[in-house]
């Protein structure tokens, strides 16, 4: 294109890199975004190392203090355990019921298709208030045989995956919209079942996309603070409502540790699924 | 060398050399019918692959050909008619339910298992012993020609290789009938060659039946034991590869084989008229009676005469330009709104802009009206 | 080993019509089933719940008493309490969608001219607000804005200003909070917009002699003026039922819708009241979502 230009009398007044003023306005913004995202990150870790009991800067006094007492307390550890376990639950009951779900619109004809799309859909994009308000009012009451439903694990676990589950549902639709259908064919071709094949064919080829969004629904739950808030007591509460009640009370850099605890705990998960991805390319494209 | 084939043939049931009569047909398609809201795919088709049969489906795109073909394969229901493989009905049946196994264009292999894996599923589906698995896979793999290639991935492979992966995985169950859908399509010309005579050697060696959908005649020509040449949903004429070119059923079967010119000409009072109505220098052998006319010659039995040559049909025109095409020189030449092209295997001596006589024999011309 | 199955009585009928699809399939309605039942149970049910609980009476300090009436609507709209709370959060929503659809924008063409190392690092940058609890986004913030914070600090140590400064508890300071929240989703939406256009025509718009800002405008606006419109109203149903963010950045008068269900439900323990909040709030969220996708579908269809 430049070669043209300069063949042609009348230069073009853009070439392959934008004018001066817009690079120089992109490495502005840009500078701008990485401030912007990066400052209550790097403000919480930098705090979570003061040893102070105050939250002020500068900071003269940097010790690993609070992180002793972040795992000394039993009440926070409690309520890291509870965010945890919580999490795999979702995962475990949005992953499934997601995946189940979108092969479903893939592979068969439903009548009203739409209808059921939105319906699925719909709790993703209510505020986390209207959904863990109507699950207390709903649920809140229940007992099955001595427990009662309210503040129970089980329950938030539920909650939180009427946001999970849609989202593994939309995720895992766009997946299965990639796979080669003749594939399938080719198994049913041979002989295999269909509970077979989607186990043994399909499950394998969009392994990477389940993985994904399972991750995806495990950092909600486990970050997500408002239906928890609504639906845990103080046996059962999460290490995010744990961390608002203390916000409102008294605010310590013990918080700014928690956050980081809770960030890292994400960032393990990260990993472990990049090792994992990084080994099943490995097996498949030596 | 005849021990070898001996000991391959093994991989499959039956004599190499059986003929279609024997034993009843392998696959019977009768009377079968499949549409799509107003568009009919196929429109009461019926015709009998027998046993070693290598039956090919050629036509167009949309003339139906890739749908019978899914329609036996059971990834398509039929909504009248029957399908019998082996004498039993299976037009009901879900695709693992029925004896045969599909080679697809893009080879469908399972990208996330090895070779060996990928040809042994279909025996692991029909619970065949481990042992009894192994050993077919890797005789399997040894006729395809692709030994060593057990522990491989789909990703590491070839688009030659893959098809041939596909094909073992195909052969290895032993199918009564086996679907080809265009396995050649999507491959580059040397290699479909390549894998077109493999596909035929084995068939002579094997002797399995097949029905076989493509829309390159060559392929049709070249593997088949029979043509069945499709348009818009119906089978034009079946029969065996020669036939078919050399006597062509109707208009279309002759004008989709092979390369045609065409002479729309009005007859009327003696004279010739081109579709524009200006007249033209056209004399036949055996005149035809008047009325509107499309006439048909091939172009390898179109000459350019030289002078005083004598010729029973003859056109005359003017050379409008000529191409090499490699084997052979294509001039092409204009007579009023005609347009035709002859092929000389010689540079000839006139060029652009000469006027020259177009001739032929009369068994090498076709005229419908 | 034969797979065809012997069926002498059908092989020796007539040939019939076959149906293409077989008796009635319980499969997908099977596959459906857990998805359906969390929808159906979990959030079905509660809504018409809330709904039904919305019409209930509230007397005294019992959270609720079964009964009919439309008080709590009534309040809703005309307690200056609660319209002013309404309007509040509409215009916060509005005004922090607005900001983060443009930055969002800018942000996403970043990420889709700039070559694929950029683009990683760009895409980690717009993931790092997702991975990170809303609450932990909340207490950065909380030590950044107030006297003692880091921006204080920073501007004085600097020289800038001399007085230790305070933006905590103020309008901005929760406008900033929900611009940071909503921001990774406008990103991905206009990137995966973005990405469905064929580069190309942005060089062919050069190469004819438009400059970038007005291929900009003639050429790339125009066809991601329906990712625009879903990014915004995304970002706007957000913000409308956020509720942490505001409350503890912004000022105490700062009430948000979804504060007050809060205060309702747990405070006050008025779940009538708080029901009759949600419900609004859910028809609102409804409608803006029904208005988004007929805005789209009588957009031509260009793009993608």
């Amino acid at each position: 294109m430049s070669e043209a230009a300069a063949l042609d009398a009348p230069p073009a007044s853009a070439g392959p890199r934008a004018p001066g003023m817009l690079r120089a306005l992109g490495w502005a913004f840009t500078a701008f975004l990485v401030l912007y995202i990066l400052i209550p990150v790097g403000v919480t870790l930098a705090m979570s190392f003061n040893g102070a009991a105050m939250i002020r800067f500068p900071i003269g006094d940097w010790s690993l203090r609070w992180y002793e007492d972040f795992f000394g307390s039993a009440q926070w550890i409690d309520a890291l355990v509870n965010s945890i376990v919580i999490a795999l639950g979702t995962t475990a009951v949005s992953t499934v019921a997601g995946v189940l779900a979108a092969w479903a619109f893939q592979r068969f004809r439903i009548p009203f298709r739409e209808f059921w799309y939105v319906l699925i859909m719909l709790p993703l994009f209510m505020p986390g208030v209207v959904l863990g308000l109507g699950v207390a009012i709903a649920f809140g009451g229940f007992q099955i045989g001595d427990h009662s439903l309210y503040g129970s694990r089980e329950l938030v676990m539920v909650a939180h995956s009427l946001w999970a589950m849609p989202l593994v549902f939309m995720l895992m639709e766009a997946t299965f919209k990639t796979v080669d259908y003749r594939v399938v064919e080719a198994s049913y071709d041979l002989g295999g079942r269909p509970v077979g094949t989607f186990f043994e064919i399909v499950v394998p080829m969009v392994s990477t996309g389940i993985v994904s969004s399972a991750l995806f629904a495990f950092v909600i739950s486990l970050n997500e603070f408002v239906m928890a808030l609504f639906l845990t007591d103080r046996d059962t509460q999460t290490l995010p409502v744990l961390m608002w009640l203390s916000l409102r009370s008294a605010g310590t850099p013990r918080l700014a540790v928690a956050s980081v605890i809770l960030a890292l705990t994400v960032f393990a998960c990260l990993t472990v699924i990049m090792v994992w991805y990084v080994r099943q390319l490995r097996k498949t494209a030596r | 060398m005849a021990g070898r084939l001996a000991h391959v043939a093994d991989c499959f049931e039956g004599d190499p050399k059986v003929s279609a009569a024997a034993a009843g047909a392998a696959l019977e398609v009768e009377r079968v019918r499949r549409a799509y809201g107003a568009v009919v795919a196929v429109d009461d088709v019926s015709l009998t692959v027998g046993r070693g049969e290598f039956v090919t489906l050629l036509g167009p795109s949309g003339s139906g050909k890739t749908t019978t073909l899914r329609l036996v394969g059971g990834f398509e229901g039929v909504q009248a008619g029957a399908i019998r493989i082996n004498g039993a009905r299976v037009d009901g049946e879900p695709p693992y339910r029925r004896d045969t196994a599909t080679i697809f264009q893009s080879g469908a292999l399972f990208p996330h298992k090895t070779v060996a894996e990928n040809v042994a599923y279909g025996l692991r589906m029909r619970k065949a012993p481990k042992p009894e698995i192994a050993e077919r896979v890797a005789r399997a793999l040894d006729i395809v020609r692709l030994q060593g290639f057990e522990d491989r991935f789909p990703s590491q492979l070839s688009g030659g290789q893959k098809q041939r992966v596909a094909l073992a995985r195909s052969l290895v169950v032993r199918p009564a009938v086996l679907l080809f859908d265009e396995p050649l399509s999507a491959l580059d010309l040397s290699l479909r060659l390549q894998l077109r005579a493999e596909i035929k050697r084995l068939h002579d060696e094997l002797g399995f039946s097949a029905i076989y959908v493509t829309h390159d005649q060559g392929e049709a020509m070249a593997m088949s034991s029979r043509v069945a040449v499709m348009n818009r949903g119906r089978i034009e004429q079946i029969d065996k590869p020669e036939r078919v070119f050399h006597e062509p059923a109707n208009e279309f079967v002759y004008t989709f084989i092979g390369e045609s010119c065409r002479m729309d000409v009005r007859l009327e009072n003696g004279r010739t008229l081109d579709p524009q109505g200006r007249p033209v220098e056209l004399r036949l052998a055996a005149p035809l009676p008047d009325g509107a006319w499309r006439l048909y010659v091939r172009p390898s039995r179109l000459k350019i005469a030289g002078d005083g040559e004598p010729a029973p049909n003859r056109l005359r025109g003017t050379i409008h330009f000529v191409e090499f095409l490699g084997d052979v020189f294509r001039t092409h030449v204009k007579a009023g709104a005609l347009e035709l092209f002859a092929d000389h295997p010689g540079r000839l001596q006139q060029g652009p802009g000469d006027v020259v006589d177009l001739v032929w024999a009369n068994e090498d011309m076709k005229a419908f009206q | 080993m034969t797979l065809a199955r012997a069926d002498s009585a059908l092989a020796q009928a007539e040939p019939r019509p076959a149906k293409t699809s077989r008796r009635p399939n319980l499969a997908p309605w099977l596959l459906l089933s857990p998805a359906l039942v969390i929808v159906l149970v979990f959030f079905g049910l509660p809504t018409l719940f809330m709904a039904r609980m919305s019409f209930n009476l509230h007397i005294d300090q019992r959270l609720y008493v079964p009964g009919f009436t439309f008080e709590h609507y009534r309040t809703l709209f005309t307690n200056p309490i609660f319209t002013g709370a309404i309007w509040t959060t509409a215009q916060l929503a509005l005004l922090s969608s607005l900001a983060t659809v443009l930055i969002g924008y800018a942000f996403a063409l970043l990420a889709w001219l700039k070559p694929a190392r950029w683009r990683l690092l760009f895409i980690g940058l717009a993931l790092c607000p997702l991975l990170i609890s809303e609450i932990a986004i909340i207490f950065g913030w909380w030590m950044f804005f107030p006297k003692n914070g880091l921006l204080s600090y920073a501007l004085v140590s600097s020289g800038l200003i001399t007085d230790k400064i305070s933006l905590m508890y103020t309008e901005f300071a929760a406008f900033v909070g929900l611009v940071y929240i909503t921001l990774p989703y406008a990103f991905f939406i206009l990137l995966s917009i973005l990405d469905g256009i064929d580069r190309q025509m942005l060089e062919s718009s050069a190469d004819l002699g438009a400059s970038p800002v007005v291929t900009f405008r003639e050429v790339l606006l125009p066809l991601t003026r329906s990712g625009l419109l879903v990014a915004f109203s995304q970002a706007f149903i957000w913000a409308m039922g956020i509720y942490a963010t505001p409350s503890a950045l912004g000022p105490d008068t700062l009430w948000t819708m979804g504060f007050l269900i809060q205060e309702q439900m747990l405070g006050k323990h008025n779940w009538p009241l708080a029901s009759a909040l949600s419900m609004v709030l859910v028809v609102g969220v409804a409608l803006v979502m029904i208005l988004t996708r007929s805005l789209m579908s009588r957009q031509a269809a260009y793009h993608v």
